[in-house]
């Protein structure tokens, strides 16, 4: 293909070159908007070849509007599953002459040479890059940049659909049977695939054998892996894989198997401090109970004590020389 | 044991307020908070919501019609065995949920079993509360209630705890070692002989003279009207404020604002009934009454800031009718009879609650928008309060609180056979 070797600047062309470019113009399939002052940057014969070749792959058109004043990168994130023509669209908005600006698409900052227009319109400078997207490595940051001193950029990030599983780790017991969801928005992979880890290293599940793994999604997007009679060694990292056209895209799913003494432990520990609690109230209150009764036969006690003392002196002094002669005598 | 003349209003009575308190806790915060489940429960059953919460609609309907029995069993050995065996009941229930492989188990073991025991504890509990108090009963009721609330901001966020160590079937293992604290809670329950217990009878004796006393049927049908108001917005406000397209953050703090209020007002109503001297059940009125307006007014409210002012009274009202409306039945009936009173009561008053809400649903799928269903909870609360109007003494301005002795001369006066059985306690 052939292309102009370097950046194009919006200039004004001289008369001869203006009758040799609209002759040109007027032969070939034009584009929407184009201005006699634009020349073709790809030749003629190649580029209806390659439109033929994938015209019956859909097209994808995306817009970024920058102005003079934006601060910050604008970036616009696009999901792709399959081969598409794509269609991006830049619009520069600045006060004052348009002529200085410098114009250029890049992917991945590595410069581009092809198949892109510019086209002026009063204060907006627009910029279109058409191209395909066949496999992986096409793929990546699609930017639009207006160079006039600083830089202005837009960037088209292009990527696989991304899956989305369970970020929490999923908890199970053993004996227990438990079902891993990896989901996507709105996608149709052509595969899934489910891999488990041992240690580092990825092992595709096994479906086929013995039940204890099966595989199925009632919908395109979405799958399933049921996991039956779970043991210990059943833990770890679980990996879903969907795979489209255009590349691949992972999750990562936690499992954790716990056995049944886990929380039975807390729990009997909860049953003793409860039984401990019930013991204590009712022993307080039998002992409160018998306290109650007590004091009543104190209370006699003290009485009878007292009419004792007031009756006679004598018999007080007695009790005790009672008691020492008593124990004297044993 | 001597027969007291009068209830001890403290002493020990404060130790029951803490059991009753644990008790609203564990029994209603369980059942506020168990939504955290209800996702789990969906995902891993496979089942539709509809069909999940059906788990706790099935506990609150066994916990509210067994009622009757637990005030009845009460009423014969006394409310302490019953309340323990309630609490192991409970637990039990959860214990088996935790192994359950379906949805059927789960309404089994969840919804029959723990409903029964809850059955079995709540009822007996606040009827033992009302015995222990009568100057301060308002005040006892009102702070032993405001375990429901405070629960259900402690719960829900342990719940999530719990799940996300546990997983749902260790978390329920976990939450039945939590219910059977139920058991302790009810050793606290010190059995209590008041001056007309020998006079009102055995069970069958008491339901009986109750169903022939005026006053109280008229008091069941006004709590049956308010009870069918008062448990739709918990259910609506969310999806109300949605309608008018809030978000969810601003939407669970009106909600956590109105709760928070319901708190306060429990605790405001119960001293304030109290202090003010004459029958409770102008208190209930007055708050019921306040209810249904700011209930009627919600559709009306637009305001970001007037919203926040009705959610404020509605959970200051709503919360403030609750130890009020137990309050006026001791005052109707009378302490001897108050266990299976409230057994009756809470019985015939779940047919509103159960009414309720599934009626609010109906009313907004028919009109499109909330506004019919928060009108007619108003008026159905507003219908209550009318009805409370026709209670004995309500016009009085200073009529007594019953006093034990006139109990006991209209105990005797309705016939009630001297007991054979079932003095109760001691």
């Amino acid at each position: 293909m052939s292309a102009l070797p370097r950046p194009r600047r919006f200039g004004a062309p001289p008369p001869w070159l203006l009758l040799s470019l609209c002759l040109l113009a007027a032969a070939r399939v034009s584009l929407a908007d184009s201005n006699p002052q634009d020349s073709p940057s790809t030749s003629l014969p190649v580029r209806e070849e390659m439109m033929a070749k994938y015209s019956n792959l859909s097209l994808e058109s995306h817009n970024i509007s920058l102005t003079e004043h934006s601060s910050m990168p604008v970036e616009k994130n696009i999901t792709l599953e399959k081969p598409s023509n794509i269609e991006l669209v830049c619009q520069f908005t600045k006060s004052g002459d348009l002529n200085s600006v410098n114009v250029t698409w890049r992917k991945d900052d590595e410069l581009l040479e092809n198949n892109y227009l510019v086209n002026a319109t009063g204060n907006i400078l627009y910029t279109q890059y058409k191209f395909t997207i066949i496999d992986n490595k096409q793929l990546g940051s699609y930017s639009c940049v207006f160079e006039e001193g600083k830089e202005q950029r837009g960037t088209f990030n292009f990527k696989v659909p991304e899956i989305h599983g369970k970020s929490k780790p999923l908890i199970t017991y053993v004996g227990d049977s438990t079902v891993l969801v990896c989901k996507c928005q709105d996608c149709f992979p052509s595969r899934w695939t489910w891999y488990s880890s041992n240690g580092s290293v990825q092992i595709p599940v096994d479906a086929q054998m013995n039940n204890k793994y099966v595989v199925n999604g009632t919908y395109a997007n979405e799958t399933r892996l049921k996991i039956t009679q779970l043991s210990e060694e059943d833990g770890g990292s679980y990996w879903c894989q969907a795979v489209f056209q255009l590349g691949e895209s992972e999750e990562q799913i936690e499992l954790v198997v716990l056995s049944y003494l886990v929380p039975l432990k807390p729990f009997l520990a909860i049953v003793a401090e409860v039984v401990l609690l019930v013991a204590i109230i009712l022993l307080c209150e039998m002992y409160t109970q018998k306290k109650k009764k007590h004091p009543d036969h104190g209370k006699e006690f003290e009485q009878i004590e007292h009419l004792k003392s007031d009756d006679s002196n004598g018999i007080e002094n007695n009790a005790p020389r009672h008691r020492k002669n008593e124990s004297m005598g044993q | 044991m001597a027969l007291r003349a009068e209830p001890p209003d403290g002493g020990w009575g404060w130790m029951v307020v803490l059991a009753a308190f644990f008790q609203s806790a564990l029994v209603f915060g369980v059942l506020r908070s168990f939504g955290v489940f209800f996702v789990e429960f969906v995902a891993v059953f496979e089942e539709p919501a509809a069909r999940v919460s059906w788990i706790a609609s099935i506990g609150i309907a066994v916990q509210q019609f067994g009622s009757p029995v637990g005030s009845a069993l009460s009423t014969k050995f006394g409310p302490r065995p019953v309340v323990m065996t309630g609490g192991i009941l409970a637990a039990l229930g959860m214990l088996l949920a935790s192994f359950a492989t379906s949805l059927t188990q789960l309404y089994l073991s969840i919804g029959l079993l723990s409903g029964s025991g809850w059955a079995l504890t709540f009822t007996p509990t606040l009827a033992c509360l009302s015995r222990y108090f009568s100057r301060r009963r308002s005040l006892a009721t009102g702070l032993a209630l405001t375990g429901v609330g405070l629960s259900s901001f402690a719960f829900a966020p342990l719940f999530q705890l719990l799940l996300s160590h546990y997983a749902w079937r260790g978390a329920l293992l976990l939450v039945s070692a939590l219910s059977l604290h139920l058991v302790a809670c009810g050793a606290l329950l010190r059995p209590l002989s008041l001056a007309e217990d020998p006079a009102t009878g055995g069970p069958r004796a008491q339901v009986t003279s109750l169903l022939q006393h005026g006053p109280f049927l008229r008091y069941t049908v006004a709590l049956t009207l308010i009870n069918t108001g008062y448990f739709i917005p918990y259910v609506h406000l969310v999806a109300h404020l949605q309608d008018l397209s809030w978000d969810p953050l601003p939407a669970a703090f009106l909600l956590s604002v109105a709760a928070m209020s319901d708190l306060v007002g429990r605790v405001a109503s119960g001293w304030l009934g109290d202090t003010i001297p004459g029958p409770v059940a102008r208190l209930l009125m007055l708050w019921t009454t306040l209810t249904g307006i700011s209930l009627a007014l919600f559709p009306v409210a637009r305001a970001p800031t007037a919203l926040v002012v009705l959610a404020v009274v509605y959970g200051f009202t709503s919360g403030a009718l609750t130890p009020v409306a137990f309050s006026v039945l001791p005052e109707l009936v009378g302490t001897g009879r108050i266990y299976c009173a409230l057994g009756l009561v809470q019985m015939v008053e779940s047919i509103g609650g159960l009414l309720g809400a599934p009626l609010s649903g109906y009313l907004r799928d028919v009109t499109g928008n909330y506004t019919a269903s928060f009108v007619v909870a108003g008026a159905f609360l507003l219908a209550g309060s009318g009805v409370l109007i026709t209670l004995p003494h309500f016009f009085c301005v200073s009529a007594p609180t019953s006093r034990p002795q006139d109990l006991v001369k209209e105990a005797l006066d309705t016939k009630v056979p001297l007991p054979l059985e079932g003095l109760g306690e001691d």
